[in-house]
């Protein structure tokens, strides 16, 4: 274990320092919970991979890779286009709420200036 | 007979110099015709003073606090005639392209029986006006033949925005209208929603001020890309809504 932290400590002080920044990110409601949960399970699954390299190996070997390496390498695609979709369709929606309620917004706004002078409650 | 109300929906954004010559020929034209005009202008998050040049020559004036393009724009004042009880929409762009001696021909054609839906105004039914860049109009026939395919709607100027909507449109399009580049969209929503769509020949203009946002190989082949894939969506869209 103790090689094990020797070897790796400068990667594993660089992914602490990660996770501390996001969950401060998430304590200081910059990202919100519910959007950053995906997140936060690819990584603490990363993080359970990284712990227990026999059953990566086993679990490679089982989906038909030669090397773990492509195997990391092909999961880490995959996570990243699901993460992606995740943003994107949180985006999209934003933005749909957004328009609409500028739309809204704005009918709302010129309806009252032209029911406010007519009231006597604007010069 | 009641008379009939208008309202012309002028999406503007950054128009500050062309808006008061074309709100001087909407009320020109307004004068000479047998309906009740009124005019709204969207100001789609102008960075100029469009809006307050718009206030001072006596308009309405609806402000988008930012800018969400001519689709947004248009769906706002398409949106504030179906719900305000007008008899049409017409659309009249702020950079003075669509003279709006035009109007009457576009309007006249709700009249006639039976009544169509949407009008819209060609460049290319006749030989007259302003018609474009020859990359334009290739752009153009290409949205054309796709409107062909995909809807069998024969229309030879897809991408005008000069048009009127009757009040079946202006209720369709109060629910959804495309935000992006929405012209040839609309035109497949509209079709697809069993809407009678004509056209009339008009005579067109070229932009009396502010520029396009399209312009450039890049930005073209972009809208031509993006339109393309829209307009298949939408009849894809509209499949699944039937099934």
């Amino acid at each position: 274990m103790q090689q094990f932290f020797e070897r790796y400590w400068v990667f594993g002080g660089t992914c602490l320092l990660f996770a501390l920044v996001t969950l401060r990110l998430i304590i200081r409601e910059r990202v919100t919970l519910q959007g950053t949960l995906a997140f936060l399970l690819l990584l603490f699954g990363m993080g359970l991979a990284s712990l227990f390299p026999q059953a990566d190996a086993w679990i490679a070997t089982r989906m038909g890779f030669t090397l773990v390496s492509n195997w990391f390498f092909a999961l880490c695609i995959a996570a990243l286009s699901f993460l992606h979709l995740l943003a994107l369709i949180s985006i999209s929606r934003v933005e749909l709420r957004s328009i609409a309620l500028t739309q809204e917004l704005a009918l709302l706004q010129e309806k009252l200036e032209r029911a406010l002078p007519a009231v006597g409650e604007r010069p | 007979m009641p008379v009939r109300r208008v309202l012309a929906v002028i999406p503007s954004h950054n128009e500050e110099e062309a808006l008061p010559a074309v709100i001087a020929s909407l009320r020109e034209a307004a004068a000479r015709l047998p309906w009740e005009l009124e005019a709204v202008v969207v100001d789609d998050g102008s960075t100029d003073s469009t809006a307050s040049r718009a206030l001072s020559l006596g308009v309405r004036v609806v402000r988008l606090c930012r800018n969400l393009g001519i689709g947004g724009a248009m769906q706002v004042g398409l949106r504030m005639a179906h719900r305000g009880g007008f008899d049409c929409a017409v659309q009249v762009d702020g950079d003075g392209q669509h003279p709006p001696g035009e109007l009457a021909r576009l309007v006249a054609r709700l009249e006639q029986d039976p009544a169509p839906d949407l009008v819209v105004g060609s460049r290319f039914r006749e030989r007259a006006g302003f018609r474009s860049t020859p990359m334009r109009r290739l752009g153009i026939r290409w949205f054309s033949l796709l409107l062909r395919a995909l809807c069998r709607l024969r229309v030879t100027d897809p991408t005008s925005g000069f048009r009127v909507y009757g009040p079946r449109a202006l209720a369709l399009f109060d629910r959804s209208f495309p935000y992006d580049y929405p012209e040839p969209e609309a035109l497949v929503l509209a079709q697809l929603s069993g809407l009678r769509i004509v056209e009339e020949p008009v005579a067109m203009l070229e932009r009396q001020g502010g520029r396009s946002s399209i312009r450039g190989v890049l930005s073209s082949s972009y809208y031509v890309l993006k339109v393309t894939v829209a307009m298949v969506l939408a009849v894809g869209r509209a499949r699944l809504r039937e099934d």
